[in-house]
């Protein structure tokens, strides 16, 4: 009963792989996809050609789908950051929850009497500030007591729902509008507060994409030249050849969480700057950016410059997805043509570490 | 430890997705009826002058209970030049849902059914509140929709910036507040058949301590919640209602255990408002606890412990509506449906109920039927003890629309407001 195929570890991985292994795994995700399409009794290629006009082509479709992947972007940065160090930081979720708590407070605040660009850099330090410290929470349990951080930084995604709900439905806080009487509701900032779009050729661009650009060059440099990037990576090999080289894992692992929580909060001050305006509690748990962003991370590889253009083609799929969906489609059909593709590039991953080998010989030395 | 969890990546993505699928079609009926600040202008709309018994929708413009924003409305023509009217519905749960969206999609096609090939209906579901709402409306106006319905509170803003940027589209919104131009709000009066339902729940229990499930201590809620309450202290003069706020439109395991602590607080009869999983209905089903449902007719699956329920009809409205596009005749304005135009509805008894009961509230119906809100007529005290309507006073429109008390015989306060 030796399954006629085995694989095998790379020795080395050829640089033509980087490329090749995405291709052919769209590839695959697409004949797929077609089948599925073909089975349900539609045209592949009219499905295709609507994904393609919806998500990416033109400047309409452009600027929606970098909209839509603005807040992924930052929840995919901040999955990229932990997990390049082995620490697995389910927490986006909470902790851009925790960013938008701040920066609202923020906004509401200052939003009246500081000028707009003030009120921008205020509003995005706060959200990093509440994202990055409910985050270092997670650190400091597993820097010193070893707990599992997949667990803890998961339970802290519920706690800061439900905290969520309590600003906004259980309690009068400052976060609530007064006004919302009869239905609870966030207090709009002031106009002042609001972010920016910028256009550039045709293409509405958010304020908050462009200093989600900046984010992932600078983790890039980060972990590319600079030493603290160099123990990162020792750390993540070999924690313990790292501790005899004198490396403070310990601190290391509280920074580095704390770093990926406060590029979670940047993306919840970026939702409530660029698009919601208010805090707003029902949305932001419907809409879980944190997890789609973990999603992002990995089909980036977890490299944060391909993060921003992975995050562009999950948004725009999903508008994709939205706009496929109609009596005649339904959006279980959209999430497994968009699940088909994620599937597909992640399996791919596989074949860049390995490579399968046929079992015959092996089956004939045993016969 | 760090390498080791590193080879884990795997395994939390697969975690990190299960979780964001859940996530997803969580919270499915976030929407529910917010029926939020008094839809402002209008006056009347309680249409008690309706004529009692219409089934069929009205014609054209002139629509039961529908009250334009002011009276020099513009009409806005969002009727295709040529080929059929194109019409949209955006739903923020899934169409299966056993509840709100469900009932929403029911609406549609009947306008489907209704006008055949003069139009042309489609639907988003499961589209989740925030910057996805605006986007999802641009793709359906690219598409040549121009009636669009939005069904959930939490979509308003996307409706007013869409209904600003589009004048001549047609935007109907379902349970929100503000208008334009080109925005209409529709509605109805639930606390009617919510009392009604209340006065089968309270004749069915012995004890008269009865449970309810209640969502968010919002006005539409509060009504609820007071109305069943009297209705069931109609039937049975000494009951209690014990309240719990769910704090959400559809969370079932949570519900299900506010319902089991009810039933083991003593209470002999469950019922909900603004919530909209059968879920208190398993916990009632599993102690044989007697349960008046909401928002659909689930009688086939809880027979044993079935009441009754207030179903919503949205198409009574929506086919009217969109006959008035195609007069050339829409103008924008606010709804506020009753039982008279069969907008709102009780679901079919159960066996529970009996042939007294029945008979008694027959009776109350026709009253409401022929007057909307009035068993909201004085004396009525809340449940602190402070008088809110001296003998023979009836709350106005407004007031109902912006109740803020619990009635006499709830036991629960109102979370803070």
């Amino acid at each position: 009963m030796r399954s006629p195929v085995r694989f095998e570890r790379r020795l080395e991985q050829p640089k033509w792989l980087n490329w090749a292994i995405p291709v052919v795994s769209l590839i695959a995700a697409l004949v797929l996809g077609a089948i599925v399409l073909l089975a349900t009794g539609k045209n592949p290629l009219d499905v295709y050609s609507r994904i393609f006009e919806r998500g990416f082509a033109g400047t309409r479709a452009l600027s929606g789908s970098i909209k839509t992947a603005t807040p992924l972007a930052f929840t995919g940065l901040c999955a990229a950051i932990a997990f390049r160090m082995g620490l697995i930081n389910i927490g986006g979720e909470g902790q851009f929850y925790m960013g938008a708590v701040g920066a609202t407070w923020a906004g509401l605040v200052f939003g009246g009497d500081l000028p707009t660009g003030a009120v921008v850099i205020v509003m995005a330090l706060s959200g990093m500030v509440c994202g990055g410290l409910y985050a270092a929470i997670v650190g400091v349990l597993r820097a010193k007591f070893n707990t599992n951080e997949i667990i803890t930084s998961l339970m802290m995604n519920y706690l800061a729902a439900i905290f969520l709900n309590y600003l906004i439905y259980n309690s009068t806080s400052y976060w609530r509008d007064p006004e919302s009487r009869n239905f609870p509701a966030g207090k709009p900032i002031p106009d002042r507060a609001d972010w920016n779009f910028y256009e550039v050729g045709g293409i509405k661009i958010p304020l908050a994409f462009l200093i989600a650009i900046i984010a992932g060059a600078a983790i890039w440099v980060l972990y590319k030249r600079t030493r603290f990037g160099f123990e990162v990576g020792v750390i993540a090999d070999s924690p313990k050849a790292a501790r005899y080289a004198g490396i403070r894992t310990t601190s290391t692992i509280v920074i580095v969480l704390a770093l990926s929580g406060a590029l979670a909060g940047l993306g919840g001050a970026a939702d409530v700057g660029n698009f919601r305006g208010l805090l707003d509690s029902k949305g932001l748990q419907m809409s879980g950016y944190g997890y789609t962003g973990i999603v992002v991370a990995a089909l980036a590889r977890l490299n944060p410059i391909s993060t921003l253009f992975v995050a562009v083609l999950i948004g725009g799929l999903t508008n994709a997805g939205f706009a496929l969906q109609g009596p005649d489609f339904p959006s279980g059909l959209v999430g497994t043509l968009q699940g088909l593709i994620l599937f597909t590039a992640v399996a791919g991953e596989v074949l860049v570490k390995y490579r399968i080998r046929r079992n015959r010989r092996a089956a004939a030395v045993m016969a | 430890m760090l390498s080791k969890t590193r080879g884990s990546l795997g395994l939390a993505l697969v975690a990190a997705l299960g979780i964001g699928l859940v996530a997803c079609g969580g919270d499915d009926e976030s929407s529910e009826p917010a029926a939020t600040e008094a839809p402002a202008a209008s006056e009347a709309p309680a249409g008690s002058d309706a004529p009692a018994g219409t089934d069929a929708p009205a014609e054209g413009a002139s629509l039961a209970n529908f009250t334009p924003w002011s009276a020099d409305a513009p009409v806005v023509d969002c009727a295709p030049d040529e080929g059929p009217l194109k019409a949209a519905w955006i739903y923020v749960g899934p169409t299966n849902d056993g509840g709100w969206t469900q009932q929403h999609d029911a609406g549609r096609q009947a306008v489907q059914d209704h006008f055949g090939d003069a139009v042309e209906t489609t639907y988003k579901e499961n589209v989740p509140e925030g910057p996805q709402v605006l986007q999802t409306i641009e793709d359906l106006i690219a598409d040549g929709n121009t009636v669009i319905f939005g069904t959930s509170f939490g979509f308003q803003d996307a409706f007013v910036e869409a209904a600003a940027a589009h004048p001549d589209v047609c935007f109907e919104f379902a349970t929100g507040y503000k208008g334009a131009d080109n925005l209409s709000q529709f509605y109805g009066a639930a606390e009617d058949t919510d009392f009604l339902a209340g006065m089968a729940a309270g004749a069915a229990s012995k004890s008269g301590k009865l449970g309810y499930l209640a969502s968010f201590p919002i006005a539409e809620v509060l009504r609820g919640v007071n109305a069943w309450t009297m209705g069931a202290r109609m039937m049975n003069p000494d009951a209690t209602v014990n309240v719990v706020w769910v704090n959400s439109w559809f969370d079932p395991p949570n519900e299900r255990k506010a319902a089991e602590a009810l039933i083991a607080e003593g209470a002999d009869v469950l019922g909900q408002k603004g919530i909209d999983s059968p879920a208190t209905g398993d916990a009632a089903k599993a102690a044989g606890v007697p349960w008046a449902g909401y928002n659909t007719d689930q009688s086939a699956n809880y027979g044993d412990v079935w009441l009754t329920a207030t179903e919503y009809d949205w198409s009574v409205y929506e086919i009217a509506r969109i006959q008035a596009v195609l007069d050339g005749a829409w103008v924008a304005g606010n709804y506020y449906g009753n039982l008279s135009d069969g907008f709102v509805t009780l679901a079919p008894f159960g066996d529970l109920v009996s042939e007294e009961t029945r008979a008694a509230i027959q009776a109350e119906l026709e009253k409401l039927t022929a007057t909307p809100g009035s068993q909201f007529t004085g004396p009525i005290n809340d449940n602190k003890g402070n008088e809110v309507l001296a003998a023979g006073v009836s709350h106005t429109f407004e007031e109902l629309m912006s109740m803020a008390y619990l009635i006499e015989g709830v036991v629960g306060d109102i979370p803070a407001s």
